[in-house]
């Protein structure tokens, strides 16, 4: 049996309650809150918002006895039971009633499918018509409501259902409801007032009994299989489609199992095919990288959307198809997908697609620029700043408070990539997050992650995973999941520099696998483990493992481009590591042209200049990185890049130790350090703790030891530069990088060689050797 | 005739058997379901026996096609038919696959003319009675159609293929058709195989005497109906006459017979040309019930018939009918409800118990009734109707209409259907759909009073009354006895300003009206008039009776009838029968008529009666304003008199 369209005999039932209440309501009796609550949380479709929510909450705490813990929303279905919970522990006005009696007393009422019309008939009698009627006399007569208040919506809504019915569907939610209270003939048969055994009073006026024809004829069917598929409507159906689309649509995750199984049992059963659920299916395949399917499910969706002669579906048809079409790398697609779109929106006056396709457009030229550029597309808006200028413009005229606090966040991450001012991009981040509180948005994800970005660039750790922590714990549920993976991998990744590599992977595992089950989230997923792994494996010099890791995670034009720079980064570490420094050099000059091709992030190119002059100064040549090492500097200086700012002058102060010039060496190091510290990145500060222990080396390699204070002093300055070894050695450690324990260790056994004092070195060496074993067991165990 | 004896009864029954047989082969599925209820409707009591010796080789010496039967078939035909019994079988599948055409072409030369210039396609311009013009022109046409190739086919198949092609003719008229009242449909699409069909029957029959052979009334009943379509009614008898005399059970036949019956007074004329047996009582009873008589007779007939048949739902059927007729309500209701209980599963005619339960008001059961016909097949007619009905019960006529609209997208022509569809466009305010509607059901049934008076209704809101007078007319001629509808016609003929006449109908409805009301207690009295003193009258006519002398100024006269308007508030009292209890008590119309008398009295100066007249206004609370201001008046010149008469 088709389902009923919005009729079902819950509903039946919740207008029989309704109009109990309605007709009953001289004095205020301690149940109307309840009632009126239960009513209301079955009758209104749920709306994501707090307030309902809150709503829901309060209504989960009833004074009654039997309460069960009710559902968290309204379950369409629900059988009849529920209301011998939330009735049954009421008196009524009657004595010796309990309302669970009457309400089945009224319930029973319904005697006849005439009274199913009058149930109808009689509960739009009891709404006022207009505000015109609303006399104080009448108010006072009966409980009357209102036909826009929630419970006429709900009334007015059943009726129009109900006009609309054909007869035989009629009958359909008739024989239903008569399956549904069935279970409460027990009930309805200990009251007087009600004795008919029947269910309907013309079978018991014409004396038929279960099993002569003329019974079996009309009711025959009650008494086998009770249509279950009746008990929920097609408007049920609809709204459980809707919700799944608005999670899928806004989480970007996918259908659980046994999700899909259910609503797929609820619409099979039904018999009828709902556009939506070809939009669920849409979504669900998409997200789980199944591109055939997703390709016709959306086909599909739209022609059966056609159907209904909305035109306006076209340009998100296009839209949704440019979107899919660049999730599978097919730019060329997307873009001529996307242009249509524009060209659509614009022919239909469709601000809201126009202005969301171009951001899209922005977004993605951005995102995968050589990719944009290679399929010819050019740009729309001309520059990527007046394309920001023009958007924020849109969206201001026509309301999108949405995209314009999306373009804000866009015009921070302009401002940071492109190395301009650090207090214009906070300003747009402020402005964007009151834009979130004020209009509700729900873009509180990216903005977290963003600002968290910014402080990392600016070398406040801290802050930065307070932020991620943050929208962790704050906006996980709200939030697509692309986010919280991102948040997530954000908080793993940033556990190398510390050399937290457990911490970090536990971090990543600790992700629910059901929660996004989608290829893409699943091979980000891999690519960030990888990456840590990799950074361990340097770190350890596994080799082995690390050439392992680096032909598995080489990137791909897919990966997100962030991930695969910091792929890149650290293939060159690897390389530079095991001294192929020729390849080395080789993949930092790919990297920097194609850097510079795509206009990217100003950090990455930094990154590269530093990556540059490292190399020169591993190859013994420090000289030749001075003037990148200089620029680096300035640049990161410029853009408030602290951590390059601090390598560059790492750098620099290796530069300059190697030219003899010891004393500006450390003093530039002593400026950087105290901040660097706050910054907990190990690595960096292992590095500019060695360069001061070269400093002090070479200062006291050049003092003049020609008197006794003098001599002490070099000793003293020899001295620092033990401990500074040693700090070094200490935060190799925690990095775990088992290259630069042992070079601290060589330092000290060649400065005891130095002093004359093989005991101190063989101590050392002991101490490296124990070291060593500790490492290599350490690497053996993984 | 009330009791059979027991070798009437079994050759009633082979009878019945072999028309079920008959009619099957033929596919007169309609005949063969009726005879076949008939056959099952006989009592079984001491026929046991009997029955279960199928196997008995007695019994297979009577098969029922065998020519035990009366209607004894001649060799020839059974020559015949022996030859082409496996092309028989093979259109008789055809046909019940509904594949007509093929089926008509098993047997007949594909190319048949189509018959452009045969005169049953032009019913309007045919004079009725030139059955010899027709006679001729039909010869002159036919001398094109291969006759021989008809010739050499025996009855039965002849039949099957002519009726196959008569019905392929019909679904595609229905095909053709607009949609139910839409701008096109005038109902005047017309089946396009008639002229065919009927040039080779006719040709067929004017060969008959040559042939020597020897007719079964089967090709008889269909060029009726051919006939009976071409507005031939006069030939369209003679032909189910004729048919009837050769095979009388072929229900098909007695009731297209009854359709063309228009008023008694033919019925009483066909009746003795009809073969005496007891389908012509059943037919006489089934017809009289069509022209809405009810009288002792015909409720003899049936009683006699339903001893026959106890168990028929048919005669049950009519039964309630006939006290439909004289609005005896509960009784129809119970007969039908037993019908209900005895055969659930049965549609037919419930159409007519849903307008019963509509008119007492039981919507309980009526839905009950919707529910109960919708789950045996929502798309019959009947079905339509009675959910029609009910949706019209409860007002909603949108949704009424839109069921009667698909009764008769079902069936065309579903008379009922129309009448109420036409109800509902006048609850709707739409007189001129509804005018239609009901001329539509006019047209397919002369007979339905309803849609006459519904007719009249209309016109009399369009103000056209002389219009509306001749459909009442019409209406009470249909229904003599009903006084609603001899005051509609009184009502007109006031309109119109003839007020004698006028007043004659009213009268009229008075005879009726008495009539009526003493027949509801009593056995239905003696059909003609109980005169004046009969039981209550009306007083709404009696008011209308006397605001008519008015006019005509014959205030005595008025006076007069005015005085029997508040009789009628006591009733009894000049009663001689005494059968019914009291008057009809204080009504809106009793109380016009007071005030009428009050003011008559005051203007004639009997202050007194006048006085007594208003005085009983104000106690009974009708028109106490102006009652008040009247005994004020009166007060005045009673005061005013005393004083002239003092002074």
């Amino acid at each position: 049996m088709a389902s009923p369209r919005y009729i079902t005999p819950q509903k039946i039932s919740l207008l029989v309650l309704m109009y109990l209440y309605l007709v009953n309501d001289d004095d205020p009796s301690p149940a109307t809150i309840p009632v009126l609550s239960f009513i209301l949380s079955h009758s209104i479709s749920w709306v994501p918002s707090n307030a309902r929510r809150r709503s829901s909450n309060a209504r989960s705490r009833p004074s009654n006895a039997v309460s069960r813990p009710s559902p968290r929303h309204a379950d369409a279905s629900f059988p009849i039971e529920t209301y011998i919970d939330v009735l049954h522990g009421y008196d009524s006005d009657m004595p010796g009633l309990s309302l669970l009696d009457v309400y089945l007393k009224h319930l029973w009422g319904m005697d006849s499918f005439h009274a199913l019309h009058n149930l109808f008939e009689n509960i739009g009698n009891v709404m006022l018509t207009s505000r015109a009627s609303l006399t104080g006399e009448e108010l006072t007569d009966f409980g009357l409501i209102t036909e826009t208040s929630p419970l006429g919506l709900f009334v007015r809504r059943a009726r129009l259902e109900f006009n609309r019915l054909q007869l035989d569907d009629t009958m359909k939610i008739w024989s239903a409801f008569l399956a549904f209270r069935a279970p409460t003939a027990k009930w309805s048969e200990r009251l007087a007032g009600i004795a008919s055994p029947g269910v309907d009073i013309n079978t018991t006026n014409m004396g038929l009994k279960p099993g002569d024809d003329l019974y079996e004829v009309v009711y025959g069917h009650l008494a086998q299989d009770v249509e279950k598929s009746a008990e929920v409507s097609i408007d049920d159906l609809e709204r459980l489609l809707e919700f799944q689309l608005e999670k899928l649509q806004r989480l970007g995750c996918r259908v659980p199992d046994d999700m899909k199984n259910q609503l797929g049992n609820m619409l099979g059963s039904s018999g009828v095919v709902l556009r939506q659920s070809h939009l669920v299916k849409f979504f669900d395949a998409w997200k789980a990288g199944v591109f055939t399917t997703a390709f016709d499910q959306l086909h599909r969706y739209y022609d059966y959307a056609m159907q209904t002669r909305e035109k306006i579906h076209y340009q998100y048809a296009l839209l949704h198809m440019a979107i899919l079409q660049a999730d599978f790398n097919c730019f060329g697609e997307a873009v001529a997908a996307i242009n249509e779109t524009i060209a659509t929106a614009r022919e239909n006056q469709d601000m809201t697609c126009l202005n969301f396709s171009l951001s899209w457009l922005s977004h993605m030229s951005k995102a995968y620029p050589k990719q944009m550029k290679g399929v010819g597309y050019m740009g729309m808006l001309g520059s990527e700043r007046d394309g920001l200028t023009f958007l924020k413009s849109k969206a201001k005229e026509t309301k999108m408070y949405n995209l314009l606090s999306a373009t804000l966040l866009n015009e921070a991450k302009f401002y940071m990539s492109s190395g301009e001012s650090i207090p214009r991009a906070l300003e747009c981040l402020y402005q964007a997050s009151h834009l979130n509180i004020k209009e509700d948005i729900k873009n509180h994800g990216s903005h977290m992650l963003l600002v968290s970005t910014l402080y990392s660039r600016l070398g406040i750790a801290h802050l930065s995973s307070v932020h991620t922590d943050l929208f962790l714990h704050c906006f996980q549920a709200e939030c697509p999941i692309d986010e919280r993976i991102r948040a997530s991998c954000r908080s793993a990744l940033s556990t190398i520099p510390c050399g937290r590599y457990e911490e970090g992977l536990r971090i990543l595992k600790t992700i629910d696998v059901s929660a996004h089950r989608s290829l893409k989230f699943h091979q980000y997923l891999l690519l960030c483990t990888g990456l840590i792994k990799l950074r361990r494996a340097i770190c350890w010099t596994d080799w082995e493992a690390c050439k392992h890791y680096i032909s598995s995670l080489r990137p791909d034009s897919s990966t997100d481009p962030e991930l695969s720079f910091m792929l890149s980064e650290a293939h060159i570490d690897y390389l530079i590591a095991r001294e192929y420094y020729t390849d080395a050099f080789d993949a930092i000059e790919a990297l920097t042209v194609s850097r510079k091709e795509d206009s990217s992030d100003i950090l990455q190119r930094i990154s590269m200049l530093l990556a540059k002059a490292e190399l020169f100064r591993k190859v013994g040549k420090p000289a030749r990185g001075f003037s990148i090492a200089l620029r680096a500097a300035s640049v990161s200086f410029k853009a408030r890049l602290m951590p390059s700012l601090w390598s560059a002058v790492g750098l620099l102060a290796s530069i300059l130790n190697s030219l003899g010039e010891f004393e500006p060496a450390m003093r530039l190091l002593r400026a950087i350090i105290p901040q660097c510290l706050e910054n907990e990145d190990h690595r960096l500060l292992g590095t500019l703790y060695s360069h001061m222990g070269d400093s002090y080396m070479g200062l006291a390699g050049t003092t003049d030891i020609s008197t006794h204070r003098r001599l002490m002093s070099r000793l003293a300055k020899m001295k620092r530069g033990v401990r500074f070894i040693d700090k070094t050695r200490e935060c190799h450690e925690r990095t775990e990088s088992i290259e630069g324990i042992r070079d601290q260790y060589v330092k000290k056994i060649i400065l005891c060689k130095f002093h004359r004092l093989p005991e101190g070195a063989d101590i050392v060496a002991q101490e490296l050797a124990v070291a060593w074993e500790q490492g290599m067991e350490k690497f053996a165990r993984h | 005739m009330a009791t059979l004896s027991q070798a009437d009864e079994a050759q009633l029954k082979a009878q019945l058997q072999d028309a079920v047989v008959s009619c099957t082969e033929r596919c007169l599925y309609h005949s063969a379901k009726w005879a076949a209820e008939l056959l099952n409707s006989l009592p079984t009591s001491d026929d046991d026996g009997l029955d279960t010796d199928v196997d008995s080789p007695m019994s297979d010496a009577h098969p029922p096609q065998t020519p035990a039967n009366h209607v004894s078939k001649d060799a020839a035909e059974l020559r015949l038919e022996a030859r082409e019994a496996h092309k028989f079988l093979l259109a008789k599948t055809y046909f019940d696959c509904r594949e007509y055409d093929r089926c008509a072409a098993v047997f007949l030369p594909s190319v048949l003319p189509r018959g452009s210039s045969h005169p049953v396609t032009s019913p309007a311009g045919q004079p009725k009675h030139s059955e010899k013009g027709k006679e001729k022109a039909g010869t002159s046409s036919n001398s094109k159609i291969p006759i021989s190739s008809v010739q050499g086919l025996s009855q039965k198949s002849l039949f099957l293929a002519l009726y196959a092609r008569y019905i392929a003719g019909e679904k595609r008229m229905n095909e053709d058709s607009e949609m139910i009242l839409g701008p096109q449909d005038g109902g005047v699409t017309l089946n396009k195989e008639l002229p065919g069909i009927s040039a080779i029957l006719q040709e067929w029959f004017n060969s008959l005497p040559m042939s020597g052979r020897q007719p079964q009334g089967w090709l008889e009943y269909l060029y009726g109906i051919v006939l009976a379509k071409g507005k031939n009614e006069k030939l369209a008898v003679d032909y189910f006459v004729r048919s009837v005399h050769q095979y009388s059970y072929n229900w098909g036949a007695w009731s297209e017979l009854s359709n063309l019956l228009g008023t008694i007074e033919e019925l009483n004329q066909v009746i003795p040309r009809l073969p005496q047996n007891i389908m012509t009582f059943i037919f006489h009873v089934s017809a009289s019930q069509d022209l809405y008589q009810s009288n002792d007779q015909v409720h003899a007939s049936l009683a006699q018939i339903m001893s026959v048949f106890p168990t028929s739902a048919f005669l049950k059927t009519q039964r309630a009918l006939l006290h439909y007729h004289t609005k005896d309500f509960d009784e129809a209701e119970q007969i039908f409800s037993d019908l209900l209980k005895s055969d659930p599963h049965r549609i037919d005619s419930l159409d007519n118990y849903s307008n019963i339960l509509y008119v007492m008001g039981m919507r309980a059961k009526l839905a009950f009734l919707a529910q109960l016909a919708t789950t045996t097949d929502k798309f019959r007619p009947e079905t339509c109707c009675v959910v029609g009905n009910y949706y019209s019960l409860k007002s909603e006529h949108e949704k009424a209409v839109m069921y009667f609209r698909r009764a008769l997208t079902l069936d065309r022509n579903f008379l009922s259907a129309w009448t109420l569809m036409g109800h509902e466009f006048v609850e709707m305010k739409n007189t001129h759909a509804a005018i239609e509607s009901y001329r539509r059901a006019v047209d397919v049934n002369r007979k339905d009073y309803r849609a006459w008076y519904g007719l009249g209704q209309t016109y009399e809101v369009l103000e056209m009354h002389s219009y509306a007078l001749f459909y009442h007319q019409r209406a009470a001629a249909l229904r003599p006895y009903d006084p609603k509808l001899w005051m509609a016609v009184g009502q007109c003929f006031g309109k119109v300003g003839k007020i004698t006449n006028g007043i004659r109908a009213y009268k009229r409805a008075l005879v009726a009206g008495s009539y009526y009301d003493a027949g509801i207690g009593s056995s239905f009295g003696s059909g003609e008039v109980s005169g004046l003193g009969g039981g209550i009258l009306d007083p709404e006519v009696l008011y209308q009776i006397a605001l008519l002398y008015e006019r005509i100024h014959d205030m005595p006269e008025s006076a007069a009838y005015m005085e029997l308007v508040l009789a009628q508030e006591e009733g009894p009292e000049y009663e001689e029968a005494g059968e019914a209890g009291g008057g009809v008590g204080v009504t809106p119309t009793t109380s016009k008529a007071r005030l009428w008398l009050a003011r008559w009295e005051y203007m004639r100066g009997m202050y007194q009666r006048a006085m007594e007249l208003a005085n009983e206004l104000c106690q009974d609370g009708v028109e106490v304003e102006d009652a008040k201001a009247l005994v004020r008046d009166i007060r005045a010149r009673i005061e005013r008199e005393k004083g002239e008469g003092r002074t």
